[in-house]
């Protein structure tokens, strides 16, 4: 049979609701009274966690993708969502993260009926659609329409509080982004020029190694770099991600960096013939490996809490990047191998540890006024719960075990012991070290009594504290999963079955 | 044999003996009205380590499939896991009488918990993961512990402290990964050194985990932190710091090197380095002027005794080895730890009772060295053995008469610490806890030797007696002729520290040098050219 044909496979629905439920939720918020907008949204989320879930149900319990076309017309005419294992992990995770950070949200941008809550639930519910329809998507030309909506989306963020400060950030972020996206519809437009189709599945079986997808791939995929933040392209990203609220920081830093990476994972996964993937994966690889010392040297270098962690962002998305040279490099299978699920595992642990951590410094600046890291002492008496927070967040993002983050590190030390590629453990190992470093920063103050007690500016709700503790305890948990390539993110994947 | 009558209870006490400190670091967190109570029961917390050694050994705990993380107990690992277990509770009863009301706050109940769950699991860990973790969590809490004074030394002794503990762990993680793989994906300790000798990197995997036990160790040149951080922690700190603390770095020699096949040029390797810090340690710590620094020396020279024997054992693949290793690491729990505990009770103490301290100390310092008769020379003819007759058994034995006068000089030290009020005497628990300790250093190895293969009638032997015996009496002399030598040099501890410290404007220099870059790469020109050029450079890669 021809890769190309789909069909809506049982249960299928669910993946229209996906995307249904989040934009029905943005409606309902401009319909309900301002009092109602914030548990619409949650309600919407709520619901879009349950859909999540069922996807991924779906997908594990038949080992097999979960697809759906719109009008029941086949790619290239119609539209298809597919969900493979990957893009159902990752729907639920991004759905599992969205949940504590509603509740946290909820009654931080002033009085009902405002301009700046009625927009930050907007461009949350905004996010879901476009993230949803990100790990869904099946063509080039909707991802970048996903994409779009993912970066318009989030720019409004940034600049929630209208300061000079924050709307430059937003701006820099914006044209940023725009470049990224001029980028990617240039190589959308080459491909389309040379193949006459978009759809991915259609794409991988008539594929070849020839030069006019060479090209669009490279193009795009620098795009996608921008976006992502892969340094040196990461001009924007700490600013924009220190400048905004606590709650659209974890959101930008958690999930919506990992949208345009999702992209370029499945560019160079699904659509790349492997033998031309070495040379530009290891390139993406050396620009990782930047990433994580010169993040990680930068974030040891802030005074500021806020600042610190958006480096640290910086450096941890460097990690991603080596999924390229380890999961391209061994020719073998590559989403059977150890590096495509530490890969996911990274993914996921950073959201997870870093939207907690994004949470857990906006609850310190609210504590005692500001974030200024060598004025934490007593900060551990004050706000008990929110510097758990961050030591379990701070466990996972150094790598300790039991942690997301220590099996990530582990599973890329295998991967890259397994191919003697002992330069990227070097990267990895001073990563570690350098992470080690900006953490101890944070913590040794905090746990440190004061020498007079401080003042607290103002109590901190515990409901806030736990919706963050939460997320810090998640990326604890996912360290108990197995150390092992995990076989629900082989599920489905097209190059698998692909020429 | 305990193995036989294995209590079906043994498992629970394993379980014990590593989730008993970690509730109690919970109730402490979450219970502040328990920690004045807390603070004079803290000796309870190591009790469950100390009945699991005595009872269970033999027993394993494993968690069901999906969770990697299992405990297990064999005899190395029962020795080490019950002298540590005793010397945290000696130093549990000590430390109120040396902290006071401190002791009731939760950063020194919290830092000195967690530690000690650390410290506990460390020796029952069957798995690599569960080993990284407790290896973790007993070094990076002990920086609780060493800066619990608060002092600006002691922060900066912190650093180093945990600079080298992370640097440790990075180490030892690079090498479980690879010992794993080796392994087949494997994480259990015992499947993983048995497929060692076929594995294809098993040098490379060893020499990295070795490098992250000589950090532990105190090996030279990674030594650095031990000399200042033994002098910043308070003496209980200090006590199971030098005393327990440090074993987790022994207990890693007893798991991960395959002793069954002999593997020359590594044991020797291992065998040279821990020659070297024996005489460095020795050497350096003849010039320091406070006796906790020449403990902590001498803490570098005995590792790095120990680690030499595990070297010359793996070397000739002496199955016998690991057994060897942990007795005489089992002496160096009480000698070392209750030495601390003097020291504080002499600190304590003024004009009076202070031979009843002093004596002790002396028998208990000189058993480092091998006096004859004490627990010391025990743990000295354990290792005989490994040692065998030729050059190593040399070395050892000038060890010993270096090891001789270090202690002499320490205790040429101890005799001057005194408590500036005259008529001052040392809380009864503080004396009680040194006492105890310095007994068990005495007399637990005279109990244990026979099980572990020694014959208690040969350690009285003419031959054995004179063996032990010279090495002393040629150290009295020379440190009797060291003592003519009046201006000897003094040197600061962590002695290549201080060169390493003029580094550090240089350090400061790199960081301004990346936030340079940072600053040129974030300019928006630099930044829209480098996204062409990379559009390019993939584009051009890939075609």
């Amino acid at each position: 049979m021809s890769a190309g044909l789909l069909a809506t496979s049982p249960g299928g629905d669910v993946l229209v609701a996906a995307i249904v439920v989040p934009v029905i939720g943005i409606l309902l918020l401009w319909l309900v009274r301002p009092r109602a907008v914030e548990w619409v949204a949650l309600a919407a989320l709520l619901a879009n966690l349950g859909v999540a879930v069922a996807v991924l149900r779906t997908v594990s319990s038949s080992a097999a993708p979960v697809a759906y076309l719109i009008g029941g017309w086949q790619p290239p005419l119609g539209l298809a969502l597919r969900a493979d294992g990957i893009a159902a992990v990752f729907m639920a995770m991004a759905a599992t993260v969205l949940v504590p950070v509603a509740i946290y949200a909820r009654g931080a941008f002033g009085a009902p009926g405002e301009r700046r809550p009625m927009v930050f639930w907007t461009m949350l519910l905004a996010i879901t659609a476009a993230l949803n329809l990100i790990f869904c998507g099946q063509d080039l030309f909707n991802l970048y329409v996903a994409l779009e909506l993912l970066t318009f989306a989030a720019v409004p963020l940034v600049s929630l509080d209208g300061s000079r400060e924050t709307l430059k950030a937003a701006l820099r972020y914006l044209v940023f982004a725009l470049a990224g996206s001029v980028l990617y519809l240039l190589g959308v437009a080459i491909i389309y020029g040379a193949y006459g189709t978009l759809d991915l599945i259609g794409l991988a079986s008539i594929r070849g190694p020839d030069g006019a997808l060479l090209l669009a791939i490279g193009v795009m995929t620098a795009g996608l770099a921008a976006k992502t933040a892969l340094f040196p392209l990461h001009l924007w990203l700490p600013p924009a991600h220190a400048g905004a609220p606590p709650a659209a920081s974890a959101v930008l830093s958690a999930l919506v960096v990992k949208g345009s990476f999702f992209i370029a994972l499945r560019l160079w996964f699904d659509l790349l013939p492997p033998e031309r993937a070495v040379a530009g994966s290891t390139l993406l690889g050396v620009f990782g490996a930047a990433a994580v010392i010169i993040g990680s040297a930068m974030a040891l270098r802030q005074a500021r809490l806020k600042l610190l962690v958006a480096y640290s962002t910086v450096a941890q998305l460097g990690y991603l990047f080596l999924v390229f040279p380890l999961g391209l490099g061994s020719g073998a299978a590559p989403f059977e191998s150890t590096a495509w699920t530490a890969g996911a595992l990274q993914l996921m642990a950073h959201a997870f540890a870093k939207a907690a951590m994004f949470m857990a410094a906006g609850l310190v600046y609210e504590a005692i006024g500001h974030d200024r890291i060598a004025e934490f002492r007593g900060l551990g008496r004050i706000a008990p719960l929110t510097v758990l927070t961050m030591t379990l967040a701070s466990i996972s993002l150094m790598g300790l075990p039991p942690s997301g983050g220590f099996s990530a590190k582990w599973l890329m030390l295998t991967a890259a012991f397994g191919e003697g590629a002992w330069w990227w453990v070097l990267v990895i190992a001073a990563g570690g070290l350098l992470a080690a470093g900006y953490v101890f920063r944070i913590l040794v103050p905090a746990f440190t009594p004061p020498e007079e007690p401080i003042a607290r500016v103002k109590p901190v709700v515990v409901r806030r504290e736990a919706a963050a503790l939460a997320l810090a305890v998640i990326a604890i948990l996912i360290g108990f999963l197995p150390l092992a390539p995990w076989p629900l993110l082989a599920i489905g994947r097209i190059a698998a079955g692909a020429p | 044999m305990p193995d036989a009558a294995l209590s079906p209870f043994a498992p629970l006490l394993l379980a014990l003996a590593s989730l008993f400190p970690l509730a109690l670091l919970a109730l402490t967190l979450a219970a502040p009205g328990f920690r004045p109570r807390l603070a004079t029961l803290l000796w309870l917390a190591p009790l469950p380590g100390l009945m699991a050694a005595v009872f269970a050994q033999g027993a394993i705990v494993s968690l069901p499939t999906p969770l990697a993380l299992g405990l297990m107990l064999d005899r190395p690992g029962a020795l080490l896991l019950g002298s540590a277990a005793l010397i945290w509770c000696a130093a549990g009863i000590a430390a109120p009488a040396w902290w006071g009301e401190k002791l009731r706050s939760l950063p020194y109940q919290a830092w000195w918990l967690a530690t000690l769950a650390g410290s506990m699991t460390v020796f029952i860990a069957a798995d690599v993961v569960t080993f990284y973790l407790a290896f973790s969590l007993v070094s990076l809490a002990g920086y609780g512990l060493v800066t619990r004074d608060g002092t600006v030394a002691a922060l900066k002794a912190g650093r180093v402290y945990f600079a080298l503990a992370v640097t440790g762990e990075a180490f030892l993680l690079s090498g479980f990964v690879l010992l794993a793989l080796g392994a087949g994906g494997e994480t259990r300790i015992a499947a993983i050194v048995a497929a060692l000798p076929s594995a294809p990197r098993m040098a490379p995997a060893l020499v990295l985990v070795l490098l992250g036990l000589a950090a532990k160790l105190g090996l030279v040149p990674l030594h650095l932190w031990m000399p200042p951080s033994y002098g910043a922690a308070p003496y209980p700190a200090a006590a199971v710091l030098s005393g327990a603390a440090v074993k987790a770095g022994v207990i890693g020699l007893v798991r991960f090197l395959p002793y069954a096949t002999p593997t020359e040029t590594l044991g020797i390797a291992l065998a040279a380095a821990g020659f070297f810090s024996a005489f460095f340690g020795v050497a350096i710590g003849l010039t320091q002027r406070h006796p906790k620094h020449v403990l902590a020396y001498s803490s570098i020279s005995q590792m790095g005794v120990i680690a030499a024997v595990a070297g010359l054992s793996l070397a000739a693949g002496r199955a016998a080895g690991p057994t060897e290793i942990a007795f005489y690491g089992l002496h160096h729990v009480f000698a070392k730890g209750g030495l601390f505990l003097a020291l504080a009770a002499l600190s304590m103490t003024g004009n009076r009772g202070r031979a009843a301290l002093l004596w002790p100390a002396a028998i208990v310092a000189l058993g480092i060295a091998g006096l004859p008769l004490t627990g010391g020379a025990l743990a000295k003819l354990a290792i005989k053995d490994a040692l065998g007759s030729g050059w190593a058994k040399t070395l050892g034995s000038l060890s010993a008469v270096a090891s001789t006068v270090l202690m002499l000089h320490f205790l040429t030290l101890a005799t001057v610490m005194r408590s500036r009020d005259a008529s001052a005497v040392a809380p009864v628990a503080l004396r009680a806890a040194w006492w105890g300790t310095a007994l068990a250093s005495l007399a637990l190895p005279w109990l244990l030797f026979p099980s572990v293969g020694g014959s208690l009638a040969a350690t009285v032997a003419p031959q054995a007696l004179y063996e032990l015996g010279w090495p002393i009496l040629a150290g009295g002399a020379l440190f009797a002729l060291l003592r003519l030598w009046r201006n000897r040099p003094s040197l600061p501890p962590g002695d290549i520290l201080a060169i390493i410290r003029t580094g550090e404007p240089w350090l400061a220099r790199l960081s301004n040098g990346v936030a340079a870059i940072e600053g040129f790469l974030t300019d928006w020109t630099v930044a829209g050219a480098v996204l062409l050029l990379l559009a390019l450079a993939l584009a051009g890669a890939m075609l």
